[in-house]
């Protein structure tokens, strides 16, 4: 793929709209064009393209080991932390390639937040995990500024009421529920464009599920939302574009409502009918 | 289609099939019964097909606790979704033939009191007309053939017209004799029952090309029009 790639996104925005529903032709906010990933000799994914709207939400199903998480990873560089892993192929991120030379992983993964199916706060106070992306990239110019970023992260995460009078408590002091909407917060403090979530309630008890998916539901208004599900339900709830993966490949991508009720290919019809054998 | 990795799950499925199959018999004996007995004026016989109505009934109560169990219970997806919502519709449309033919059955003793009219013979052609479309929606329905079922679809254009002329044809007894009115206004309604069983056999020719193909038949189907025709 040669640098002169950017000209697809442009020319997405350039379509004019349709004037139906909004959900139709959104602008690609992460464009995946052709990821293979290599674990030492081993192909984990193939020749992967994938547009990911924005404001919007793109779930990623399939079986164990498919690569939807390694796809996942692949959005914001996590798999240059595994040794022997080989990347080919471009991530856009508004046009951008997130491999270029000059991006820098850190700041990426601000832009790119992510949260994993274990919650996974820092052994630090409520207030320090929100707080502690903000400190880190120097976003906070006041105390009174961090405070506020804490409290509105907080509130977007739908977790304010319930900590507002124990930010001082150690996260890892929650329920898991609550544990995992405080990484949702940590992870909206630094103010990014796109959340990544593998496998986010897995963890959780049904309630807790249930606040998460309601949370995702309000987020994605402001942002892109990749999130890696083993639950056909889950995906159906809370994803407008869903994408089939099976051994590594993408078989079929499409609107939610379609891949549930009428997909087009075999593989995938199969699988979320629970035929896989 | 393969098997499902839940097995229980394909025999629910089965299941469900084996009951609309059952509905979809007791609707084909009921409909051919009633009309044999209006063309040989056969009171026992009509009273067979009033007595059956209640276990067509029976099973599409049994098939809708299923469906909600079904849907409560293993989340169906897909082609599967489609499956069962596809059968909960076709029950209900089976089970308002199985009352369209205890209707044309009650009536039997009603057209019974005049003499032999020709009517008579054409509300048989057209019953067996009707007879041979539900025969052949529930075959595509077994086979899930949406090419049977599109024939089906179309070809109820021929009921309607036999609904139509015969509808002419018997206002013209009325006019010649009055004093078959009250039989001939019975016939008629013998007549549009069966219309309206031609009618759901083609919504189930519908639901059969929604259940294969996830997609709808278009809406409008070429129809004659019985009351703007005169």
């Amino acid at each position: 793929m040669s640098r002169m790639e950017p000209i697809m996104p442009q020319l997405r925005v350039a379509t004019p709209p349709q004037g139906a529903t909004r959900t139709q032709a959104p602008a690609a906010k992460v464009s995946a064009r052709a990821i293979s990933v290599f674990y030492g000799d081993k192909q984990a994914l193939f020749d992967v393209s994938l547009d990911m709207p924005e404001k919007s939400v793109t779930a990623l199903i399939g079986p164990s080991g498919c690569g939807k998480s390694t796809f996942l990873r692949s959005i914001n560089r996590m798999n240059d932390t595994i040794p022997n892993c080989r990347v080919t192929g471009e991530v856009l991120i508004d046009g951008q390639d997130v491999n270029a030379r000059d991006v820098d992983p850190v700041l990426l993964r601000a832009q790119v937040g992510m949260v994993f199916q274990k919650p996974n706060p820092f052994p630090k106070s409520v207030f320090d995990n929100v707080a502690y992306g903000v400190r880190l990239h120097g976003l906070a110019g006041s105390r009174a500024n961090l405070q506020q970023i804490v409290e509105s992260s907080l509130q977007k995460a739908g977790l304010w009421d319930e900590v507002k009078d124990r930010l001082n408590a150690p996260g890892m002091s929650l329920s898991g529920g609550q544990q995992q909407r405080l990484v949702i917060a940590r992870a909206i403090a630094v103010n990014p464009d796109i959340i990544l979530m593998d496998e986010p309630c897995s963890a959780l008890d049904p309630i807790a599920t249930a606040k998460v998916e309601e949370l995702i539901d309000e987020l994605k208004a402001n942002y892109c939302i990749v999130i890696v599900t083993h639950s056909m339900a889950q995906a159906a709830r809370v994803s407008q574009q869903t994408a089939f993966f099976h051994l590594g490949k993408l078989v079929e991508t499409g609107p939610t409502e379609t891949i549930f009720t009428n997909p087009r290919e075999s593989r995938t019809q199969d699988y979320i009918t629970g035929r896989f054998g | 289609m393969t098997e499902h990795t839940v097995r229980s799950f394909s025999q629910d499925l089965e299941e469900l099939s084996g009951d609309l199959a059952r509905m979809g018999g007791l609707a084909e004996d009921m409909l051919s019964d009633a009309i044999q007995a209006i063309a040989a004026r056969d009171l026992v016989l009509a009273e067979t097909v009033v007595s059956r109505d209640p276990q067509i009934d029976a099973l599409q109560v049994e098939v809708e606790k299923k469906i909600l169990r079904l849907l409560a219970l293993r989340q169906p997806l897909a082609r599967d979704l489609r499956q069962v919502i596809s059968a909960l519709k076709i029950a209900t449309e089976l089970e308002r033939v199985g009352d369209l033919a205890k209707s044309i059955a009650k009536r039997v003793k009603l057209v019974d009191k005049i003499g032999a009219i020709s009517a008579l013979k054409g509300v048989a052609r057209m019953g067996r007309l009707v007879t041979a479309q539900l025969k052949r929606v529930l075959d595509a329905y077994t086979a899930l053939e949406t090419d049977a079922a599109s024939k089906v679809w179309a070809r109820d254009e021929e009921v309607d017209e036999h609904y139509q002329s015969l509808f002419r044809e018997v206002v013209t007894y009325m006019i010649e004799d009055p004093r078959t009115i009250s039989a001939c206004a019975h016939l008629l309604f013998v007549a549009k029952n069966l219309e309206r069983i031609g009618d759901h056999c083609t919504n189930i020719a519908e639901e059969i090309h929604f259940l294969v193909t996830g997609e709808q038949l278009p809406t409008e189907r070429p129809k004659v029009d019985a009351l703007n025709s005169n």
